[in-house]
């Protein structure tokens, strides 16, 4: 156990060693997060929206902003390894369930990154306001967790095919949808404080990335060693 | 398939085409015979679906067998589902058009029936995309199971919280089926005989598509 | 890891979707010997090492590996353990240092306290005084001599040199053959992917794709 926490870290801390020096990821994900942003708040602003459409709107404005910057970044990882032919090696050397804890580590964090700098933005931007902040919170981890398990494997399948940045986001939107569904009416129901929809929401998304998650851990093997 | 089956499922889809338009009644509540539709739109959605499990269940047994013949299955299955989930949408299209004057409103069987589509296209992209043979059966295989084990929260955890436009909702208020029994009768001759071509049509397409692949592999 | 491990191969034939790379290859290599594997460029010389590191499954025909004292046969999940590939199309992290990589690869490799072996291996590449240095920076020839001693690092029964002496200066070349016949003193199983006439010589045994 601990032998494989140590070993998933080692492949985390090393994308992230390797992230740091270079950035490209985190640049990726945080223009256009930040392009997209800029865009909707100066073409809508706070004071645009209807009253009574607010929570709905924002809601659904901040999950597709949240995605696209996904698709623009998470399958780096991945694809990085098969480009810079250094996943032969690792291939070799490493159990592929420590590739997959350790990678999707990695895409964890580095959303949870990203939401860290975008939800206060849009916030102030778009006169975001929550009435439950430990709901959004929740909604914010436990979507970030399914979305980082989901676009793992995605990443993995894609990893070793053409047309790989286009495929990426053709793949990941059908298995993504109905979660962006749930993110969305969980985080409208953050936004009028209402605890049944939260907690509906986020029956949902855990049920989701815990299904996820348990397929993953059946089916990377067979994707890595492919 | 046999002879004697074929003949029988053309007489078969003959009779209910006739039938859909003269035996039936038209429904009621529905602008003029429009409701006619619904004969050919419910069961191309049904095989869009069936054709779904099956090429999900061949994708599964691909992953443990390494058989390519399972491998045929799964994508000659979902290149039928996928023109029957094209057909589904048209048609359902076309009626949403006629009754409420609009062609989409994102009501939750549109929702899911274009989530299947979105899907399948994915599904082919995928394919399309790999060249290595084993490969391109692996990866598609695991990606049909990913999509399969997502169908269940949008088709069933998404409509709970969405009204609908669908027609059962209208005729059947009550969740049982409160249809004219001759609108049933042939609305489940069709389904049997859309499941009878899709049948028909896709160990047809396993065949012809194992004699392509022998072909290939001749060259070694 | 004591005890040989011999490679066995028979009637391997590798096709990409209409271009058939080779067909019916076989051969064995043993502990303490070299097996040669030759033929002309594009004869698939490097797709077959990538077939019996498990890489790359084989559109027909099989690989074995096999422990030499009992005979027993070693499943697929568990090849990776034995081997050690240095290879042209393998590379390491370009962003790390050398020390950082190898410190990586032991890791995920399941070595413990491997710092010292690490700084072993640099060592007897003679990368030691560029340990710190980012991968990037390094020469054709220093990039050659990383992978080397990666591919020893775990000191694995089977080594898999895919030319393993290009970009090797001759001095490196003549360390590389005092390298081989090491391991074949230590009962390693070495396999050798070469066009290099002198390479060839290295071999105990040869297979030769047509081509």
């Amino acid at each position: 156990m601990w032998r494989f926490l140590a070993e998933a870290g080692a492949v985390f801390t090393k994308d992230l060693r390797t992230e740091f020096r270079t950035r490209v990821a985190l640049n990726a994900l945080g223009l256009f997060a930040i392009t997209t942003l800029a865009a909707v708040s100066y073409t809508i602003g706070p004071y645009r929206i209807a009253e009574n459409d607010r929570p709905f709107l924002l809601a659904a404005l901040l999950w597709i902003v949240i995605f696209f910057a996904a698709m623009a970044g998470l399958d780096r990882t991945f694809v990085k390894e098969e480009d810079t032919h250094t996943a032969p090696l690792l291939r070799l050397s490493a159990e592929p369930l420590v590739v997959w804890a350790g990678k999707l580590l990695f895409n964890f964090v580095l959303l949870d990154v990203l939401m860290a700098i975008l939800v206060p933005l849009y916030m102030v931007l778009m006169g975001f306001r929550v009435a439950s902040t430990a709901g959004f919170l929740l909604v914010l981890v436990a979507g970030g967790y399914t979305l980082a398990v989901t676009t793992t494997m995605v990443a993995a399948i894609i990893a070793r095919a053409m047309t790989r940045g286009a495929l990426f986001s053709v793949l990941s939107l059908p298995l993504l949808l109905p979660l962006l569904i749930f993110l969305i009416q969980g985080t409208r129901a953050a936004v009028e404080g209402s605890a049944e929809g939260i907690s509906d929401s986020l029956r949902a998304v855990v049920s989701l990335g815990g299904v996820m998650t348990v397929v993953s851990v059946v089916l990377f093997p067979v994707v890595w060693n492919e | 398939m046999g002879t004697v089956l074929r003949w029988v499922l053309f007489v078969w889809m003959a009779v209910i085409i006739w039938a859909a338009f003269y035996y039936a009644p038209a429904a009621s509540g529905f602008q003029g015979q429009s409701s006619r539709i619904v004969f050919f739109h419910v069961p191309t959605a049904w095989v869009a679906t069936l054709a779904f499990l099956v090429s999900c269940i061949a994708s599964i047994r691909y992953l443990r067998s390494r058989d390519p013949k399972e491998d045929i299955r799964a994508s000659v299955a979902g290149a039928l589902g996928l023109t029957f989930a094209i057909l589904a949408t048209v048609t359902g299209s076309i009626f949403a058009r006629i009754m409420w004057g609009s062609y989409w409103n994102w009501d939750p069987r549109e929702t899911s029936i274009t989530f299947l589509l979105l899907i399948y296209a994915a599904y082919f992209a995928l394919r399309a995309a790999i060249a290595d043979p084993e490969r391109r059966a692996t990866m598609s295989a695991v990606y049909a199971i990913l999509a399969f084990v997502t169908v269940p929260f949008l088709v069933f955890v998404v409509p709970r919280i969405y009204w609908s436009l669908h027609p059962d909702t209208i005729i059947n208020t009550q969740g049982r089926i409160k249809m004219d029994s001759r609108m049933f009768q042939v609305l489940m001759g069709s389904l049997v005989g859309f499941t009878g071509v899709f049948s028909w049509l896709y160990s047809l397409e396993c065949r012809v598509e194992g004699i392509r692949r022998r072909r290939q592999h001749e060259v070694l | 890891m004591s005890g040989g491990v011999r490679l066995e191969f028979d009637d391997l034939a590798k096709r990409f979707d209409l271009r058939v790379v080779f067909r019916a290859v076989s051969g064995a290599a043993e502990p303490g010997e070299v097996l040669a594997i030759t033929g002309p460029n594009g004869s698939g010389k490097s797709t077959l090492l990538t077939i019996l590191c498990g890489l790359l499954r084989a559109t027909r025909g099989t690989v074995r590996y096999l422990l030499s004292d009992g005979g027993a046969e070693i499943p697929r999940e568990l090849w990776r353990k034995q081997l050690g590939i240095v290879a042209p199309s393998m590379s390491l992290y370009e962003n790390l240092d050398a020390l950082e990589n190898l410190r990586f690869l032991a890791l995920v490799r399941g070595m413990r306290q491997s710092e010292a072996r690490c700084r072993e291996c640099l060592e007897s590449v003679g990368l030691d005084p560029a340990r710190s240095t980012i991968v990037r920076g390094f020469s054709t020839g220093m990039h050659q001599r990383l992978k080397i001693a990666q591919a020893i690092l775990h000191d694995p029964p089977v080594l898999f040199l895919d030319e393993p002496g290009s970009n090797l200066d001759p001095a490196g070349q003549d360390w590389l053959e005092e390298l081989v016949a090491d391991q074949r003193e230590h009962g390693k199983t070495v396999v050798l992917a070469t066009n290099d006439r002198r390479e060839m010589e290295w071999g105990t045994r040869r297979v030769a794709l047509p081509g």
